[in-house]
């Protein structure tokens, strides 16, 4: 057989078969892999190339290497999962280098880290004061991990005591002018809804990139011609509006009516609209 | 523009925004807001009921500007 036949043959055969056995590996970043996965997938990719340019004299060698070498790790993996005490040998066990403000110069050391590199790695999360950092861990894969003082963390709308609307994942229903179905299903609507939506907006599928139902399923849309100004659905702080009206009114009839009773009357149901409209408001207004 | 009618003009506002959480409470997907909503509609409901009976008691004691 003509040597660029084998060649041929060989590098097609090895091209599917590296595609299925990646398929099995780990979904992980690449830059996010520790030393030996690095290694590990080097070796596959070295063996694949050797073989399918037929530079291994005996292929079947060839592949028993490979084979080992891609079914090691996933071995390894399923293993690791059953056992934490695989998992450490394999992986290594992440390092603490900063603990209650402190940097620890051992671990420091121990993982061959500089000052100044430590600063840098902590400069690119965003953390230009060591003081600001209250404990920091390297994982195996090398990276830091920091988190920072009570005091110096991002507020959240917990620290601020204020109550907000929790909301379902937005759902896409238009894509490039095409209606995806899967979106409208799983928002629990219909290709007629969408059509009457878009009737409403004045708009045509076809001008529609995206188009996003909420989770309170108000549709979002973003077009190809820009110049063309979707207008923006308000019913909500409508609403909010109009219940903030009538509340109003109701006061001010309690305090017009000269009947005692009817006077009472508006007065609780003032309240109440009242209490109703601070529930509403943080689904509302947002 | 007299009580009654005053008191009509809020009624039927109180009724839109009734409908609107009504819609919202079906529309929304998430479970916590469709709660939300759905208290809310049926305090306004109980609200409207309050001011139906008073319209009805004002149209009573003021027929001349019934239907106003």
């Amino acid at each position: 057989m003509n040597s660029w036949l084998i060649i041929l043959f060989n590098s097609i055969l090895l091209f599917f078969l590296t595609l299925v056995v990646t398929r099995f590996m780990k979904k992980r970043n690449l830059s996010k892999v520790t030393p030996f996965e690095f290694i590990s997938y080097v070796v596959v990719a070295l063996i694949v190339t050797l073989i399918s340019l037929d530079i291994i004299a005996n292929i079947y060698f060839g592949l028993i290497s490979l084979a080992v070498w891609s079914l090691m790790p996933i071995i390894l993996d399923y293993a690791s999962m059953k056992s934490k005490w695989i998992y450490n040998i394999i992986n290594g066990k992440e390092r603490v280098l900063i603990k209650e403000g402190k940097v620890m110069e051992d671990n420091l050391a121990k993982e061959r880290m500089t000052g100044q590199e430590f600063l840098e790695e902590l400069r690119s999360k965003k953390i230009f004061n060591l003081a600001d950092a209250e404990f920091a861990v390297m994982e195996t894969t090398g990276d830091i991990n920091v988190s920072l003082k009570a005091d110096k963390k991002p507020v959240t709308s917990y620290d601020l005591g204020i109550k907000v609307a929790s909301r379902a994942e937005p759902q896409t229903v238009i894509l490039d002018g095409n209606i995806l179905n899967e979106g409208l299903t799983n928002s629990g609507l219909n290709r007629n809804w969408l059509k009457t939506e878009l009737e409403n907006k004045g708009v045509v599928l076809e001008n529609v990139f995206i188009g996003e139902v909420d989770s309170s399923g108000d549709l979002y849309l973003d077009l190809f011609d820009d110049v063309i100004k979707v207008p923006k659905t308000q019913v909500k702080e409508m609403l909010y509006a109009s219940i903030q009206k009538s509340q109003a009114e109701l006061m001010t009839f309690a305090l017009e009516t000269k009947n005692e009773s009817s006077k009472s009357m508006y007065l609780r149901n003032a309240e109440e609209l009242e209490h109703v409209m601070k529930k509403l408001e943080p689904y509302l207004l947002r | 523009m007299t009580v009654g009618s005053k008191v009509k003009q809020t009624l039927a506002a109180l009724k839109g925004s009734e409908a609107i959480l009504r819609l919202y409470s079906l529309k929304e997907r998430d479970k916590e807001a469709r709660v939300i909503y759905t208290e809310a509609f049926e305090e306004i409901s109980k609200i409207k009921i309050d001011l139906e009976k008073r319209v009805s008691y004002i149209e009573f004691e003021e027929p001349q500007y019934k239907g106003n």
